[in-house]
């Protein structure tokens, strides 16, 4: 029987607080010079007692409630003990046996078919310090000295471990993009793995003949989604050869190394190391009763699924279309803006991914800082409708818009499609749509009696009208001429 | 003017209408101090630059009208496990010799704030862990009322320094008894306030859920008004609670006519020393002719596992809440091959003998396997306990019992006899473990001059109404005499 690999992921996520878990000091560290965000609390100094930073817990609920978690009231934090120069205290506050989320599930997408990962909890502690090893090969042991910063000890994180549900590295790319997507919604982290406010731990085991789970193994030191893929791949082959060659897996933390493109074995967690858990008593029990848990719930964003079934039954919108116009808030923001000028939905969704998209990636930014509001985006969209700009045109508009981040009739007239410019299939449509709305005049030219040409003028006077006078009045009579004949 | 026999009232009362400075006071208790605390050894850091800057600036005030503090000029001295800015905070160990914190703890922040002046630190047990006060880096402090016996511990040095008249009010920090038995065996007030009434914030923790600062005074007048400066909320201790406290000052004069007061029955009193089971019979006594009602009470279960739960919950916690010596950032640091090597001979060299083995008996009870068997039972039977008085005062509103079953020791009995020691905190640590209020009364001494004490025992956050009932015992008892430490002549530090 073909083993099949069985994985679970421990998602640590940064949370959006100005300062840090258990004290004031401010969480802004990217950047910041070591060991200047510290204060006598996070650096444990002697008499020091933590304080609980109500937004951090908020923020917690928040996650939790989008994970579909059931809020423990009167949780309480734990003591993690270890020695080592990245925790001041040498215990971590950290909820053990309470945290404040649990039993949650999130529903991903991977080949091809939905599948429900289940949440196990969710739990609030803080952050370590991080340890700088001056080598030159950037290698974890072997300096003759180490560096601490505390600037990011006592963050605030909230740890999402889920059961081991995902069964590919597909399902697990999948649950942690839904992860981070559902974390942006809510605004409660960046979840950018790069800086770091995201984390990813592994556990990945192969099931048994029997069908029982096999030995785990956690892999650590994984930074970005196509590490993941890779260090799973690996990991499953690597775990597969093993047994293949009839050996055994030790159940241990590996690091993942991604330069050799192999996971190497960390320590073994055959002795399980023993971090003495013991309730933390220089905080009081979290309360996070009803009508708290209530007001959150109430204050919550629309949820990406539920904004995507939405988008799909409101805006007929297929389901690749929501899927890519939901996939952050802000762009789903920018397209109802759109809509909300008047432009079809359908042409909104159409430009956003077509034109939006590409700009976008040219410029190497994202929605928040395209520089063209949504409102004009809308009009530039009703223009093309009503045909006073062909698509061509209003790409070109657009492009300007961006660039030289001027208003629409500015664009306009700098792309010089106005006073004369109507030209082409613009103008094309705009004849058109006159010989529709003078079918007499059409036909009596057609059948040769307008003698006097006195028709033809009309026509061509009602197209330089219906262009606002930006048509060359030249191309205007050509084209009349050779559209009626 | 002898300054040194005047309670703290008194000394503020004349600092505010002019009768005397606070400078006169500062310098008269300072005095005192460097002529005869060699005797005793119970201060370790006096402060006396900053001392008379703070005493000037009283003065100053006082001059215009602005000293209306309820302790203005009042001299005081603080166990030295307490942050002081500025001023060095030992713990009395080696792991901390020369650690100075730049904020106050919010104890002495706020006694500042009342007008009293920081004089300096006193003798304590290494982190508070003995009921001596012999396991100090600073040597140990002597008994006041008998130079051959110890002054119970860990806040010995403070309650000391009360009985010698270096001050009329001293803080002390109260784990399982060390602001209580100190005042026992040196014959003065000491009280241990309910858990969660002061802050804190600024105490060098020995256990989070057990220690709370105890003012020490020789009359429960100086007591009452401490406690009215101390107790309140803080924003840097989430476990001091928000609660709007009482005038206890006020509150102490209410008497005890018709109060219900239980005294403790169905302990081995044979193996107590006989002069502190005379003094809870003259307690009661007391209590039934100032018109309050006395029954007798048994605490089977508190009796039977106080001492055994203390220690687990306690040297737990200890050994959690020291781990953060580890050398790098504040404190002593050896040098070491790598990081672990360094931790082990700084914590090896850093802590005395008493703290090396609680914390490797704390370590221990946190260990997979024993935490089961050991620290969590030992959290039920301290709910349980905590249950027993639950139950105790639903029908009582105080209760009288021993603090410590011995009379102070001979000096160095906790090397012949360290469980008989542990022993001795049976009474006195439950009110840590229930989290109540909890007062050592002076109420007497014996033929030889040894101090007998009894404790006094309400309910969470009874505190005013326990004061009130040692005032009433007090009224009839009298307020301790001050130690007369000059007997043994001068010897200056």
């Amino acid at each position: 029987m073909k083993r099949e690999p069985v994985i679970g992921l421990e998602i640590h996520l940064q949370l959006k607080t100005k300062t840090k878990l258990f004290c004031g000091c401010s969480s802004d560290y990217i950047g910041a010079i070591p060991n200047t965000n510290v204060c006598p609390v996070c650096l444990a100094v002697p008499g020091t007692l933590p304080i609980l930073n109500d937004h951090a817990v908020e923020l917690a609920v928040k996650t939790g409630l989008g994970l579909h978690c059931s809020i423990c009231d009167n949780t309480r934090f734990h003591r993690k003990h270890y020695f080592y120069a990245d925790l001041p205290k040498a215990y971590q506050i950290t909820q053990y046996e309470h945290p404040i989320a649990v039993k949650g599930y999130v529903d991903i997408f991977a080949g091809g078919k939905e599948k429900r990962v289940r949440v196990h909890h969710l739990h609030l502690e803080e952050d370590a310090g991080k340890l700088v090893h001056p080598t030159s090969d950037g290698r974890l042991t072997g300096a003759s000295y180490s560096l601490v910063d505390y600037n990011r000890g006592g963050m605030p994180l909230s740890e999402i471990v889920s059961e081991p549900d995902m069964n590919s590295a597909e399902e697990a790319i999948a649950y942690i993009t839904q992860i981070r997507q559902l974390a942006r919604y809510l605004d409660v982290s960046d979840g950018e793995m790069e800086s770091g406010s995201l984390r990813v731990d592994v556990n990945v085991s192969l099931t048994r003949p029997d069908g029982s789970l096999g030995t785990r193994v956690e892999i650590k030191n994984i930074n970005s989604l196509t590490s993941i893929e890779r260090a799973l791949e690996y990991e499953i082959a690597r775990q597969n050869k093993v047994l293949d060659e009839g050996g055994h897996l030790a159940q241990e933390t590996r690091l993942w190394d991604d330069v050799a493109g192999v996971t190497r074995s960390m320590r073994s967690k055959e002795g399980d190391r023993d971090y003495r858990y013991y309730v933390e008593m220089d905080l009081a029990p979290i309360s996070a009763g009803p009508e708290y848990v209530r007001k959150i719930r109430e204050s919550l964003p629309e949820m990406p699924w539920d904004k995507r079934e939405r988008f799909i039954s409101e805006y007929s919108l297929s389901p690749e279309e929501s899927l890519h116009l939901t996939e952050q808030r802000e762009t789903a923001d920018y397209f109802e803006a759109c809509v909300s000028e008047g432009a079809p939905p359908a042409k909104c969704a159409n430009w956003m991914r077509m034109e939006v998209q590409r700009m976008l990636h040219d410029y190497g930014i994202g929605i928040n800082n395209f520089p063209v509001p949504s409102a004009e985006l809308g009009k530039l969209i009703i223009k093309v409708e009503k045909r006073e700009l062909s698509n061509t045109q209003a790409k070109d508009v657009l492009a300007v818009m961006a660039e030289k981040k001027t208003s629409l009739e500015d664009a306009v007239r700098i792309c010089g499609v106005s006073g004369g410019k109507i030209t082409g299939t613009a103008l094309e449509e705009a004849v058109m749509k006159i010989f529709d709305s003078e079918p007499e005049a059409v036909k009596t030219i057609r059948e040769g009696n307008d003698k006097k040409g006195a028709k033809v003028k009309f026509l061509q006077g009602l197209v330089m009208r219906e262009t606002r006078g930006s048509a060359d009045p030249a191309e205007v009579a050509s084209l009349v001429n050779s559209m009626l004949h | 003017m002898e300054f040194y026999k005047l309670s703290a009232l008194e000394i503020a009362e004349g600092v505010k209408n002019g009768k005397w400075t606070a400078s006169e006071v500062l310098s008269a208790h300072l005095e005192r101090i460097k002529k005869y605390d060699g005797n005793i050894n119970s201060v370790v850091t006096l402060s006396e630059e900053s001392a008379q800057r703070e005493a000037e600036e009283i003065d100053r005030m006082s001059a215009d009208g602005r000293a209306q503090r309820p302790l203005a000029g009042v001299p005081f001295l603080v166990k030295d496990n307490f942050c002081t800015e500025g001023i060095r905070t030992t713990c009395c160990s080696k792991m901390l010799s020369d650690w100075i914190p730049d904020y106050d703890a919010t104890a002495v922040r706020r006694m500042k704030a009342a007008g009293a002046v920081l004089m300096g630190k006193t003798n304590m047990d290494e982190f508070a862990m003995g009921s001596t006060t012999e396991s100090s880096i600073f040597g140990p402090t002597l008994n006041p009322r008998d130079f051959d016996r110890v002054p119970g511990g860990s806040s010995g040095g403070s309650a000391a320094a009360v009985a010698a008249g270096f001050c009329p009010i001293a803080l002390g920090s109260d784990t399982g008894g060390s602001v209580r038995q100190p005042s026992a065996f040196c014959g003065v007030q000491g009280m241990k306030p309910s858990y969660g009434q002061i802050s804190r914030y600024g105490i060098v923790a020995y256990a989070s859920s057990l220690d709370q600062v105890g003012p020490i005074t020789r009359n429960i007048g100086d007591m009452a008004a401490a406690m009215e400066v101390l107790a309140g909320p803080d924003s840097n201790d989430t476990t001091c609670d928000a609660y709007e406290r009482p005038s206890f000052s006020e509150a102490s004069l209410a008497g005890i006519e018709g109060k219900k007061i239980a005294v403790l029955t169905g302990y081995d009193t044979d193996s107590m020393d006989r002069p502190l089971i005379e003094a809870i019979e003259k307690s009661a006594d007391y209590c039934r002719s100032a018109g309050a009602e006395i029954i007798e009470a048994q605490l089977p279960i508190t009796m039977k596992h106080a001492v055994a739960c203390y220690y687990m919950v306690a040297l737990g916690d200890a050994s959690s809440k020291l781990a953060c010596y580890d050398g790098m950032r504040y404190g002593h640091h050896a040098e070491g091959r790598n990081l672990a090597e360094m931790y082990k001979k700084s914590r090896n060299q850093g802590f005395g003998k008493e703290v090396r083995k609680r914390i490797l008996i704390g370590t221990c009870i946190l260990t997979r396997g024993y935490y089961e068997n050991y620290y969590v039972p030992a959290t039920k039977v301290r709910q349980m306990i905590a249950d027993e008085y639950a139950e105790l005062f639903k029908k009582v509103d105080a209760l009288i019992c021993p603090i410590s079953p011995a009379l102070p020791y001979k000096k160095g009995l906790v090397e012949e006899d360290p469980v008989r020691i542990y022993l001795g905190d049976a009474f006195s640590s439950i009110a840590n473990l229930a989290g109540l209020p909890s007062i050592s009364l002076n109420v007497g001494f014996t033929e030889k001059g040894l101090p007998a004490n009894v404790q006094l025992m309400g309910p969470r956050f009874g505190d005013a109404g326990l004061l009130a009932l040692a005032r009433s015992i007090e009224n009839k008892a009298g307020c301790p005499s001050i130690a007369e430490i000059e007997k043994k002549g001068e010897c200056r530090i």
